[in-house]
Order: C-alpha cells, then sequence, then structure tokens
C-alpha cells in the first residue's frame, strides 16, 4: 500500500504522513508540480490543506492537482483547502464560509457507511477554516457543524472523499480512525 | 507502526557518521529535549568530533546555564558555555516586529557557532530541529507561521554545513528518542522553551530590564504550577509559562495609584506542538502566581491575565 500526499502547504501536511506511518502505511509527500506519470502507481491520493484561497485565486496555484483528479483512478481523500478544490473542480462553489472555524468544532455525522463508519454520532475535531465549499453536483454531505453545512463530502460517482476538518491532529477525536475507512477502501 | 526509537537511533547515527566522516562538528545546545537529544545522538555517533556548545544569550530561563551543564553531564556530555547576553542585545536593540526579531537571533546564534566551529575545526553544525520548527517557517506553498532561528532565521550565507537528525520528528517522539538513549527523564521530559528564548515572551522591543521582567514572572508561573501538580491539584500542562505586555494599566499599591505593565500567563496542553488547547487551570492556582508576581515583581507589573486561546487560531507562543 502506498499512499501519495498532494502537498497543498498545510501546517499539517507532515500530520497526515505521520499518521499514515503510525497505520502501517507507506506515505510520501509531494509538491504540486509533480507529473501525474509519478503518482499513477500509488494506492490511493490524499490532497492536504493549506493557505491557499481556493475560491478566491488559490486554485490556480494548485499545480497538476486538477490533473490528477480527471485521471487517478484509485481513491482520493482531500483535506480542507484540498476538500474544497475537489469541489470547485466538480462544479461546485468554494468562498469564503459563513461560519469560519478555528479550533474545536463539534462534528454531526449525517452518513455512517464509509469514512465515518463505527464511529459516533457527533465527536469534537479541529478545524482551522476561512473558506468552505457548497452545492457540489454529485456530491452527498458526509458530516457537517452547527457553523457549517459541509464538513465532509462523497462523490457518488467515484470513490472521492474530502473533510473540511482535520482527522490528522491529534485534538481531533477518532482521527487515526477515518484514515483507516480510507485506506480500508483503497484497499477494497 | 508506531515510532520505534531504537530503529530510529541506530540509523541516524550510522547517517550522522555518514555524512560527518572523519571531520568534526559542532552542536548548539540549548538545554530543551531536542537539541539535549541531538547532542547525545552526535556525541554517540562522533565520539571526541563534536563540540557542545550553549550560547547564554541572556535571554535565557532563571539559573539555566547552570542546570543544563549539570544535567547533560549526567548524560556523558560536556558543555562549552558561550557568554554571548550583550551580543544579542545590542542585535536586538530597537526591533520590536516578530519576525525581525526572530531573524536578527537566527543571525547570531550562527555567528557565534561560525567562531566556535573555526576554532574546533569544525565544517558541520548539528542541530536540534524537529519538524514544527521547518513546517511553521514555511516554504513554497507553506506559510510562514514564525521563522524558528535554527531554520527561517538562518542566514543565507554561513560556513557550515547543517545536520539535522530530528528533522522529521515531533516533541513527543524526541522524547521516545531521550528515553530510549536513557537521559534523564528531567532532560527528555522538560516542557518546550523556545529557540528565541524569552525573546518571543516580551513583545515589543527587548531590553536586559524587560528580560528579567518576564524571566521572573515565568519563574513563578513554572513554580506555581508544578507545585500544584506535584499536589494532585492539577495536570502538568504541556508548557507553561508567562509573557510580558507592552501595555501598562492602572492599578492601586497601598493606596496610591500604580501604572504598571501586564502580563499574560499561558497554560496549554498538546502533544506534538501542532494543535493546542488552553489549561482549565484551578482559579486558585492562577490567583496565586496574580499574587505573587505582582508583589515580587511590584515595581513593574500590577496585572495579570491569563490566555484562554486554542491552537488554531493562536500559536502557543506568543510570537
Amino acid at each position: 500500500m502506498f499512499v501519495s500526499i498532494v502537498d497543498f502547504g498545510s501546517q499539517w501536511t507532515h500530520r497526515i504522513h505521520r499518521t499514515l506511518t503510525y497505520l502501517d502505511v507507506e506515505s510520501k509527500i509531494i509538491p504540486v508540480s509533480t507529473p501525474f506519470s509519478e503518482i499513477r502507481k500509488s494506492d490511493a491520493l490524499i490532497i492536504s490543506g493549506g493557505a491557499l484561497r481556493i475560491g478566491i485565486g488559490g486554485a490556480e496555484q494548485t499545480g497538476s492537482t486538477k490533473e490528477y483528479l480527471e485521471k487517478f483512478e484509485g481513491p482520493i481523500l482531500g483535506i480542507c483547502a484540498g476538500q474544497q478544490f475537489i469541489g470547485l473542480h466538480f462544479g461546485g462553489k468554494a468562498q469564503p464560509a459563513a461560519g469560519p472555524e478555528y479550533g474545536k468544532v463539534e462534528l454531526i455525522i449525517d452518513d455512517k457507511d464509509e469514512l465515518f463508519a463505527g464511529l459516533p454520532d457527533k465527536f469534537t475535531v479541529w478545524a482551522s477554516h476561512n473558506d468552505e465549499v457548497v452545492g457540489t453536483p454529485g456530491f452527498s454531505i458526509l458530516a457537517h457543524s452547527k457553523a457549517c453545512s459541509n464538513h465532509a463530502f462523497k462523490s457518488n460517482l467515484r470513490p472521492i472523499y474530502g473533510c473540511l476538518f482535520h482527522p490528522e491532529v491529534e485534538h481531533s477525536e477518532h482521527g487515526s480512525e477515518i484514515y483507516a475507512n480510507f485506506l480500508r477502501i483503497a484497499k477494497r | 507502526m508506531p515510532f520505534d526509537a531504537d530503529k530510529f537511533i541506530e540509523k541516524s547515527v550510522s547517517a550522522m557518521r555518514a555524512t560527518v566522516g572523519a571531520g568534526k562538528a559542532i552542536i548548539g545546545v540549548s538545554g530543551g529535549a531536542d537539541s539535549s537529544v541531538a547532542a547525545v545522538l552526535s556525541a554517540r555517533a562522533l565520539g571526541k568530533n563534536i563540540l557542545c556548545v550553549f550560547v547564554d544569550t541572556g535571554l535565557m530561563r532563571q539559573d539555566e546555564a547552570a542546570k543544563v551543564k549539570a544535567s547533560l553531564s549526567k548524560c556523558g556530555v560536556e558543555l562549552k558555555v558561550v557568554d554571548a547576553g550583550e551580543e544579542f542585545f545590542s542585535a536586538l536593540a530597537g526591533l520590536s516586529e516578530p519576525e525581525e526579531k526572530r531573524k536578527a537571533i537566527g543571525e547570531r546564534f550562527i555567528r557565534v557557532f561560525e567562531r566556535e566551529a573555526k576554532s574546533f575545526g569544525a565544517k558541520y553544525l548539528v542541530q536540534g530541529t524537529i519538524a514544527p520548527d521547518w513546517i511553521e517557517s514555511g516554504s513554497g506553498l507553506r506559510a510562514t507561521i514564525k521563522s524558528h532561528h535554527n531554520v527561517g532565521g538562518l542566514p543565507k550565507k554561513m560556513g557550515m554545513e547543517v545536520v539535522e537528525p530530528l528533522h522529521e520528528l515531533y516533541k513527543d517522539e524526541v522524547r521516545h528518542v531521550g528515553a530510549a538513549l536513557k537521559l534523564p527523564v528531567e532532560v527528555y521530559n522538560r516542557q518546550p522553551f523556545p529557540g528565541p528564548g524569552l525573546a518571543v515572551r516580551i513583545i515589543g522591543e527587548v531590553t536586559s530590564e524587560r528580560a528579567e521582567i518576564v524571566r521572573a514572572a515565568c519563574a513563578i508561573a513554572e513554580e506555581e504550577m508544578e507545585t500544584a501538580a506535584k499536589g494532585g491539584k492539577m495536570a502538568l500542562p504541556w508548557q507553561y509559562f508567562a509573557v510580558l505586555l507592552p501595555v501598562k494599566t492602572v492599578g492601586v499599591l497601598g493606596d496610591a495609584r500604580a501604572y504598571g505593565h501586564t502580563i499574560a500567563v499561558r497554560a496549554v496542553e498538546s502533544m506534538d506542538g501542532m494543535t493546542a488547547k488552553a489549561c482549565a487551570v484551578p482559579p486558585e492556582v492562577l490567583e496565586r502566581i496574580s499574587d505573587r508576581i505582582t508583589r515580587e515583581l511590584k515595581e513593574h507589573v500590577n496585572r495579570v491575565v491569563y490566555d484562554v486561546t486554542s491552537k488554531p487560531p493562536g500559536t502557543i507562543e506568543w510570537e
């Protein structure tokens, strides 16, 4: 099992790498300039968060990520700015959040089928976002918070997922289980 | 698989030998867990070819040089203490912007290390840099949150090659390495202390007078929380300290008007420093800290506040 982590420049990109290492999964952090041919053989792709404002110009700094989303056939998980980029790419609107959240957030799960399998209905996660993505056609909402209607979503057609919160940080409850659930999907 | 400290030690000792070869290296040791662990690793890898240097910047904790020298000699590491306080204070004069302060400090450290390396004949500088240091220093798409003195604060031109054995680790993993190296527990479990020292706990310009105030306030906050933790009143926070604010407020001392500085107390729980939560310190402990700071530093401080911010949005240190 090998995962490529596309680096949008998050403070926590390396935490994703650490979370996967602790789950016994090999991974590599790659810059957005990496040609698709170099990541094609990965078993899964994770797109990190970052300070990029996806809805207001930041999407232009994401290099080859658009091509990854079009050509990569395995499972993809976007985190924060990574999720927003996925939503924008598939026709949603990335925009300044009605309720930005920094630090502790109560996450309410709407769909426990895959990413949140075996987890409670509500738990604490940590977020750090100015923006959000809404109205992505062909995607279903998996979780929300009081301030934000789309904290996690998935494509109805392809194994593509996104979380606005950060399951890779220590203060997010069940974070490593969320990654384990995603990796289980990748193993199928 | 969780972190394997023994395997890490084996790999990093041989990597360091491969890099430095028969050459010599110096290492900057602050007495914190990271640089202490890096020093013991370096000593294991390089034997007599490593010189461990403690730079007294004048911005260290109370009695730090003596304490660190004693605790590291228990690990078989002999420290050379370089007194560079005047040099640091004059480099910091007139600076109040946090990034300018950090960069001035980073450069000063390197100039001191260059002098030491030259007289020891070393080409390599070993640093206890860990993951959050380079992450927060930024690069490419990654925003600069703060330039750590050992990464973003390094001057462009320097006459040594940098070696960073702990580059991929977080604090909790460094502590596992410290334990596996059989360092004294008080060395590897010590709370983090910022590389630029008290300079980032003095908001605004750094002067030796302001350093004295925040040093004394930090010592009180540390002592009271450690006592409370020992007495079972609270868990010992991951990091706990005081910050001197550039805010003067009105008070009343002995029926007379006072107009003095403000100290902020911060205590957080964390594992890796990348996220943190303010601790629920019992009110009586905070009260005791406030009483002691305003009495023992009555010439300077007449107000104490407690910082309740998480990281994010705050960072642990204020600058």
